[in-house]
């Protein structure tokens, strides 16, 4: 799919994001899909509006994603067969964006008082990966690297859904922000992961940065894949 | 919690879960996969059904829980609009459209990517329980379903025991995948 540069005649003034070609787009919706339901239910947990808003900036964003695709993929379409195959990726595209209409709905509950849903709370507390908040200290062995260094979610499996420091909020946070004491991160996880993530964050526990994957050692794991993959498929044809 | 909360929060749980098994669905192109999707969107049906049952009958013999009857009703509307779009996703496999070789690549350029590892005969994984090992909390890497003997098992839990050629499908950050590989294949005994 080439990335379809535009001619001179074409008015695309209301068309955002057209840059980007259909992997990328379809990499960004996945991706929002899927923080924008943790920012939504978290929004619910700490009554925070601020983070409602930001769902519902990112459901606008994935409306202007979902109108790129499609722009594109038309575009692109020449044939019966492209046909067939593109409009299975408009409807995982449509589905991507579907879940952040959701995300957006969820947060506008927050619209109905406090004291109508105290229960929300405590019911999403009980969750299979729960959504927690907890406050760096100065002590603490992260503060002063950046989340992609510390590989927070890699060592902790916790992810990191939002930071608020001196600047204020900052959600789905890139991998160069950098900890800070103070800071107070949500996140997403399992009790284990949380607890262990308190632990550094708390400086009760010194960060063990993970060793860097050899490149020998990754391009072997990339083909070894290769041939589970290919097995799980000759094993779901049947004999 | 009460019945009514528990019942909710599986079914945010169960959505949670489709997402997740839509999106591998659609990398591996696993028909078989996506039908656990469409199977889970059957159950979600179901306890869809009871819960708005019990919340008309609550809010019929207790009108101060109208209020919170009104939240369980919106946020479940919610829910399933969230299980619907991942039954859309499976449909896309299950119709046989999700050929197109930009899907697979879009997933694994994501964020939170999706990958395979077999259990090896000298991997640390063999014979221990999900709730042993904690593979979330130590490589990130948060197993949704293993392939076992021609058979799927969705979404194990704390006490699921890895086996000798399981096929691990797991969810979670990039820089998690070597270590979670290593860990399967045999070549990293430590945890």
């Amino acid at each position: 799919m080439g990335s379809g540069r535009m001619n001179g005649g074409d008015d695309l003034s209301e068309l955002k994001r057209v840059d980007m070609n259909v992997r990328e787009l379809l990499t960004e919706m996945k991706d929002t899909s899927e923080i924008i339901v943790d920012l939504a239910y978290a929004s619910l947990m700490y009554n925070s509006v601020s983070m409602a808003d930001k769902v519902r900036e990112m459901e606008g964003v994935m409306d202007d994603l979902k109108f790129a695709i499609r722009y594109k993929v038309l575009m692109a379409s020449r044939t019966k067969e492209d046909a067939r195959q593109l409009s299975g990726l408009l409807e995982v595209a449509t589905a991507a964006d579907r879940i952040s209409d959701a995300a957006s709905e969820i947060v506008d509950l927050l619209k109905m008082p406090t004291e109508q849903r105290p229960f929300i709370s405590e019911m999403l507390s009980e969750s299979g990966e729960k959504i927690r908040i907890l406050r760096v200290k100065p002590e603490s062995s992260m503060v002063g690297f950046t989340i992609g260094k510390l590989a927070v979610e890699a060592c902790t499996g916790c992810k990191i859904i939002a930071i608020k420091n001196r600047h204020g909020w900052t959600y789905d946070p890139d991998d160069d922000m950098k900890i800070r004491a103070g800071d107070d991160l949500v996140v997403r996880g399992t009790d284990d992961g949380a607890d262990r993530l308190v632990q550094f964050a708390e400086g009760r526990a010194q960060w063990e940065f993970p060793e860097p994957d050899d490149e020998a050692g990754v391009a072997e794991d990339e083909d070894d894949e290769e041939d589970i993959e290919e097995e799980l498929r000759e094993d779901e044809r049947g004999p | 919690m009460n019945h009514l909360e528990a019942m909710l929060l599986e079914m945010k749980d169960t959505s949670e879960i489709m997402v997740d098994l839509a999106y591998s669905s659609l990398l591996y192109n696993s028909k078989e996969i996506a039908e656990e999707v469409v199977a889970l969107a059957e159950n979600l049906g179901d306890l869809a059904a009871r819960i708005q049952g019990e919340a008309i009958s609550l809010g019929q013999s207790n009108p101060a829980e109208v209020a919170r009857v009104v939240v369980i009703t919106r946020l479940q509307a919610s829910i399933m609009d969230i299980a619907g779009a991942a039954g859309a996703i499976a449909g896309v496999v299950i119709r046989g459209l999700a050929e197109n070789p930009v899907l697979a690549m879009s997933i694994r350029d994501s964020d939170t990517t999706i990958c395979l590892a077999k259990v090896a005969e000298n991997s640390v994984l063999v014979d221990r329980t999900f709730g042993d090992v904690s593979l979330s909390t130590n490589c990130g890497m948060f197993v949704i379903a293993i392939r076992r003997d021609k058979e799927y098992i969705f979404g194990p839990g704390a006490n699921t025991r890895m086996e000798v050629g399981d096929i691990l499908i797991a969810r979670g950050p990039e820089e998690g995948e070597g270590y979670f590989k290593d860990l399967a294949d045999g070549t990293e005994k430590k945890i």
